[in-house]
């Protein structure tokens, strides 16, 4: 900004000793620009500028929408039928799949907590028993990360069956029976008839 | 910014030749009427927050801090409307000391608000991955006090680096740097997002979905990115160029429609709630409850 500053002072110095300019309000004003002898169009810069904007977003939207039908193939070996059998019937039996901002971001939620390390124990099979029952109070952190702690294999195998939901909008992507609209869409209740879906989703709100 | 406030008025007297490439100039209505419905719309968002205990979680914390920026946003535009209403009303002098500082603070304000927004949206951005790949961990690692500290760092640093670009503004590395934060920025909310991203998608296959929820993902994740693309990089390719080639036609063409790029700012604060606070049902909860008792 300066530099157009020393551009106007020495501009103003040439036009005082020429003739009748006033640049009381010229202050910042860059001087004469000629238009003259264009090669291409005046607002090439803009239409070029939008242009390549849009074209970029359409990209990374095609780019993502191609991600949705190739997906990633590492995710798909590591995970065996059976865990997905296990994790499908998780979901339905407890209708909507645990948000981690639900279960991690609200101190009350000793439900859906017990809910999930009863799921840890469920799904492992191992002796994760203590998990479940250490994991009823509210705030058993330091218990947790014990026995988290105990076995980094049992903690990735849940991280891959856990990562099913990005805050805010994954919970569309579950709502399979959905035509909501897309931003604003409410995260995905029940199952069909699913009773015990609809009351965790109470506790849950 | 300076420029704006004294080329916005009378522009008289000048033999150049402008009418080739005018500045449009937007009707001031509009500006207020978006700036005051950001600083509503944000204001709505920290008061819910505020107000309601179960809202004072990490993740609503980031929400905030994006709101608090939108809402500087708005403010900055509010402010500088008045003094150059002022100003063409007479109660201004164009080159007066006390409008010189006055036009220092508020563009202190404005590059607080980008910086602020910037920080925000990359904090929550880095909440939401670690909820995702770290979920066992995450109430060790995102704590409240965590939370606030890494706010308070991240709002020092901004005021600091505005005071500093609005002190040493002339010179090109400033710029240089204000201007590379932004794709430096995008690039690695890019591939965050494009992380979770893919690890959503491969679950909700699972689970046999139709591929239109899949694209629903895709979608969200498009306008999340793009709004904000949108809104930011005409306002960076502006002061670029202002930098580099203030003389060039082709730039000053560009550079014309300097109003058209800070409206896209101001709207930037204006949509910023829908897609990150309104979303979240507990915030939406809230807000009814908060109209209702009103």
């Amino acid at each position: 900004m300066s530099a157009q500053r020393l551009i106007s002072n020495r501009t103003f110095q040439q036009s005082v000793s020429n003739s009748d300019y006033t640049w009381e309000y010229e202050y910042y004003e860059i001087g004469p620009v000629s238009f003259e002898g264009l090669k291409a169009h005046k607002y090439s810069i803009v239409i070029g500028f939008w242009v390549g904007l849009a074209v970029f977003v359409i990209f990374m939207f095609f780019v993502l929408t191609l991600l949705t039908k190739t997906g990633a193939p590492h995710q798909d070996n590591v995970e065996s039928s059976e865990k997905r059998f296990r994790m499908n019937s998780f979901v339905s039996d407890f209708g909507k799949p645990l948000d981690p901002d639900k279960v991690f971001s609200h101190q009350g939620n000793e439900e859906s907590r017990s809910l999930f390390h009863c799921y840890i124990n469920e799904v492992e099979h191992l002796d994760r028993a203590k998990v479940c029952h250490q994991t009823t109070a509210v705030d058993n952190d330091a218990q947790l990360q014990e026995a988290i702690r105990g076995s980094r294999r049992a903690e990735e195998e849940l991280n891959r069956l856990m990562k099913f939901d990005i805050p805010n909008f994954v919970n569309t992507d579950q709502n399979s029976f959905g035509e909501d609209d897309l931003l604003i869409s409410e995260p995905p209740i029940v199952l069909e008839n699913k009773p015990v879906s609809q009351s965790s989703h109470k506790d849950l709100d | 910014m300076k420029h704006i406030i004294h080329t916005n008025g009378n522009v008289n007297g000048t033999a150049r030749n402008t009418s080739d490439c005018p500045h449009v100039a937007l009707p001031e209505e509009m500006f207020f009427i978006i700036s005051i419905a950001g600083v509503l719309e944000n204001l709505i968002i920290l008061l819910a927050v505020i107000k309601n205990k179960t809202l004072q979680s990490p993740m609503y914390l980031f929400v905030c801090s994006l709101a608090v920026s939108d809402m500087l946003g708005s403010l900055y535009k509010i402010v500088e409307n008045i003094l150059i209403m002022f100003r063409n009303m007479g109660y201004l002098k164009p080159r007066g000391s006390f409008e010189a500082t006055a036009d220092d603070i508020i563009d202190t304000m404005f590059i607080l608000s980008l910086l602020g927004s910037i920080f925000s949206l990359l904090a929550i951005a880095v909440d939401r991955y670690i909820t995702i790949f770290h979920a066992l961990q995450y109430h060790s690692i995102v704590t409240t006090r965590r939370t606030i500290a890494t706010l308070a760092v991240i709002w020092t640093f901004c005021i600091g680096s505005g005071i500093a670009m609005v002190i040493f503004s002339h010179h090109v590395p400033t710029v240089l740097t204000f201007a590379s934060l932004f794709p430096l920025m995008l690039v690695f909310i890019l591939c965050l997002y494009v992380h979770m991203f893919l690890l959503a998608r491969s679950h909700v296959r699972n689970i046999s979905t139709l591929p239109r929820a899949n694209m629903r993902g895709a979608i969200t994740l498009t306008i999340l990115l793009g709004v904000f693309i949108f809104c930011w990089a005409p306002f960076i390719l502006h002061i670029l160029l202002m930098t580099f080639c203030p003389r060039n036609p082709y730039c000053t063409c560009y550079m014309s429609l300097f109003q058209v790029n800070g409206m896209l700012i101001m709207c930037n604060g204006v949509i910023d709630p829908f897609i990150y606070a309104f979303r979240s049902p507990e915030l939406r909860g809230a807000f009814r409850r908060m109209i209702s008792y009103c």
